[in-house]
C-alpha cells in the first residue's frame, strides 16, 4: 500500500517537474538554433545546429565585461549585508531592551516600504556616490531589513550561556560575535547569502539607474539591450540569457543540499 | 571574585550599540532618508536633478496621477495581479509542500527543480514567456496539437486576459519558493503531535485541519505577506512581457512610476511612488496582524 502511494508521488512530482522545465530547456534548445529556426519558437530539436555561432557573437558582445561588473557589485554588496546586518542583529536581539526592539521593528519595515529609487539616485548623486559603488551601496541598504530579519530568528535559538561562558573566559564583544556567535550563525548566513545572491546579481530596477552606459552593464542589462535591438533574434536572444543565468543556476546546484537544509531548518519561516 | 567580574562586565554591556552604527547608517541614509524625501519629492515639478530647479507644486503631481486614466486600470490590474498570484502561489506551493514533505523516491530532485525558477532573473524569464506566449508560440501550438484549438488564445495582446497571463509567469517564478517557506513550517512540526492524535483516533482531515493547519500558521503569514507585497510592487515581469501594453492593459504602479520617470516627470514618479507606498502599507500590515493572530502560542 505505502509502496504504491511513493510510487504516485515519484510519478506526480516527474510530470509536475517536467513542467516547470519546460522553458528551461525551451531556453537552451533555441540557443543552438539557427535566427530562421528559432523564430518558429518551437521545442524541436535543432535541425541545424548554429551552436558556434550563437555563443561567439554573445561572448563577443562585451558579455564578460558585464560578467565581471556582476561579481564585482554582487560581491561587495552580498558580503557587506553579511557582515553589517548579523553583528546589528546580534547586539539587537541580545539587547532586548525598549529601545532595540524599536531598532529591531524600524529595520524590519524596510522589508514592506517600497525603496524610492529617484530620491535615492539624486541622493547618490549629491553625495558622488556613482556607478559600482553607488548601485553595491544600494543594493546593501535594501538587503539590510532581510538580512536583520532572518539572523535576529537565528539568534533567539542561540543560547544566552554560551555569550557568558565566553564572557567569563576574557570574550571582548567582537570576539564572542566572531569566534562564537558567527560560526553557530552559518546556516542561515548560508541562506541570507543565497537569496541576496539572487537578489543582487539578478537586479535590473536599481542598476539600470546606476549602470547605465554598456560599459558599466551588469548582465541583467545585456539582455534587454538584446532584445530591443535584435528583436527578431530569438537565437541571440536565448544564449544571452543561457549566458547570463549559467552563474547562477551553476551556483545554485552546487549549493542545492545547504541551500535546502539552511532555508528549510526553520530559517524563512518566522 | 567571578561574581564581581561578571558584575562589572555586565556595567560595560558586552552588547555595544556601537556595532549597530554601520547597518543603521547604511540603512538610513540610502533607505529611509529617500523615502521620506520621496515625500517632499512628491510636491514638487522636478524636471531635472538640479535642486534650485524644482518648482513647488502642492498637490498638482498628485491630482495629475490621480486624474490619469491609466491609474485606475493600474489600480485595479496590481490588486487583481497582487491577489491572483498569492492565491494561485499559496495553492501551488502548499500542495507542493504536502506532496515534497514526504520521503520519497526523486523527491531532492523535484525540490531542486521546484525552486529553480526562483534563481533566474525576471528579465530573462519574461522574455521566454513571451516567445512562448506568442501566437504562434509553444503554447498556443501545444494546444492545437492537442486538439484544443478553442482554447488558443492572444495570451500577451488580448487585453481582457494580458494580465492573468502576466500573474501566470509570476506564479510559475515563485511557487517553488513559496513551497520551500511553506516546508520549513511543516518541518517544523514535531512527528510526536501526529502520533499522539493516530492514538486518539484521528484520521488524516483531522490531523491536517488541527494539528498542521494551525501549525503552520507562521510561515503561511510570512508566504502570504512576502507574496502580496511582492505582487504589488510588480515591475520586471510586467515590463518584460508587455511593456504595460496593449494599449494600457497591462499597466501596473511599476510599470506607471517608470514611465512618468522615463517621461522626466520626477516628482509625479515620487506621487505615484507615494501612492503604492501607502497601498502596500495599509493591505501587508492588517492581513499580518490578521494572520499573526491566528498563530498558536505553544
Amino acid at each position: 500500500m505505502k509502496k504504491y502511494s511513493d510510487m504516485f508521488r515519484s510519478a506526480l512530482g516527474l510530470i509536475l517537474s517536467l513542467f516547470m522545465l519546460v522553458p528551461f530547456i525551451m531556453i537552451i534548445l533555441n540557443s543552438f538554433k539557427t535566427k530562421k529556426e528559432s523564430a518558429e519558437l518551437g521545442l524541436e530539436f535543432p535541425k541545424q545546429w548554429n551552436f558556434r555561432e550563437n555563443y561567439s557573437v554573445v561572448m563577443s558582445s562585451g558579455i564578460l565585461h558585464a560578467f565581471r561588473n556582476s561579481c564585482f557589485v554582487t560581491c561587495l554588496s552580498v558580503l557587506l549585508i553579511i557582515l553589517v546586518s548579523a553583528i546589528a542583529a546580534f547586539i539587537l536581539q541580545r539587547r532586548g531592551t525598549k529601545l532595540s526592539k524599536k531598532l529591531i521593528t524600524f529595520f524590519v519595515i524596510g522589508l514592506i516600504v517600497p525603496g524610492q529609487i529617484i530620491p535615492t539616485y539624486m541622493l547618490c548623486s549629491f553625495l558622488h556616490l556613482k556607478t559600482f559603488f553607488g548601485a553595491a551601496a544600494v543594493l546593501t541598504a535594501a538587503n539590510i531589513p532581510l538580512g536583520i530579519f532572518l539572523y535576529i530568528g537565528a539568534l533567539k535559538s542561540i543560547s544566552r550561556d554560551i555569550d557568558e561562558a565566553a564572557i567569563l573566559d576574557g570574550c571582548d564583544s567582537l570576539s564572542l560575535f566572531f569566534f562564537v556567535i558567527f560560526p553557530l550563525l552559518k546556516p542561515m548566513t548560508v541562506t541570507l547569502f543565497i537569496l541576496t545572491f539572487m537578489n543582487i546579481w539578478n537586479d535590473f530596477g536599481t542598476t539600470i539607474y546606476f549602470l547605465n552606459t554598456s560599459e558599466n552593464y551588469t548582465l541583467p542589462l545585456t539582455i534587454y539591450n538584446f532584445f530591443s535591438t535584435h528583436s527578431s533574434d530569438w537565437n541571440l536572444v536565448f544564449t544571452d540569457v543561457v549566458l547570463v543565468s549559467l552563474p547562477i543556476v551553476i551556483l545554485y546546484f552546487s549549493a542545492q543540499k545547504q541551500i535546502m537544509s539552511g532555508m528549510t531548518s526553520g530559517a524563512v519561516k518566522g | 571574585m567571578k561574581q564581581k567580574n561578571l558584575s562589572r562586565h555586565k556595567i560595560k554591556s558586552p552588547y555595544p550599540y556601537s556595532l549597530v552604527i554601520p547597518a543603521f547608517l547604511a540603512y538610513t541614509i540610502l533607505y529611509v532618508i529617500p523615502a521620506a524625501s520621496g515625500f517632499l519629492l512628491s510636491f514638487f515639478n522636478i524636471k531635472t536633478f538640479k535642486i534650485s530647479t524644482f518648482i513647488f507644486a502642492g498637490i498638482e503631481n498628485y491630482a495629475t496621477v490621480l486624474r490619469n486614466p491609466y491609474f485606475s486600470v493600474a489600480i485595479k490590474n496590481t490588486l487583481l495581479f497582487a491577489v491572483f498570484t498569492t492565491l494561485g502561489k499559496l495553492a501551488l506551493g502548499m500542495s507542493l509542500a504536502l506532496l515534497v514533505n514526504n520521503r520519497f523516491r526523486g523527491v531532492n530532485y523535484m525540490r531542486t527543480v521546484f525552486f529553480l525558477p526562483a534563481v533566474l532573473n525576471n528579465v530573462a524569464v519574461g522574455l521566454v514567456f513571451r516567445s512562448m506566449m506568442h501566437p504562434i508560440g509553444l503554447i498556443n501550438r501545444t494546444l492545437t496539437g492537442i486538439g484544443l484549438e478553442t482554447f488558443t488564445q492572444n495570451w500577451l495582446t488580448n487585453p481582457k486576459i494580458a494580465i492573468f497571463s502576466c500573474a501566470f509567469v509570476e506564479i510559475w517564478k515563485w511557487t517553488g519558493y513559496t513551497m520551500v517557506i511553506l516546508l520549513a513550517g511543516l518541518q517544523a512540526i514535531d512527528s510526536t503531535y501526529y502520533e499522539a492524535a493516530e492514538l486518539d483516533g484521528a484520521n488524516r482531515q483531522q490531523k491536517f485541519y488541527f494539528i498542521t493547519l494551525p501549525l503552520i500558521m507562521p510561515s503561511f503569514n510570512n508566504a502570504v505577506v512576502i507574496s502580496i507585497v511582492g505582487g504589488l510592487k510588480v515591475f520586471d515581469i510586467v515590463q518584460s512581457l508587455t511593456n504595460g501594453g496593449p494599449g494600457n492593459a497591462t499597466s501596473v504602479f511599476g510599470t506607471l512610476i517608470y514611465s512618468s520617470f522615463s517621461s522626466g516627470n520626477y516628482g509625479r514618479g515620487c506621487a505615484a511612488s507615494m501612492i503604492l507606498t501607502i497601498f502596500v502599507l495599509l493591505i501587508a500590515l492588517p492581513t499580518n496582524r490578521f494572520l499573526s493572530g491566528k498563530e498558536v502560542e505553544l
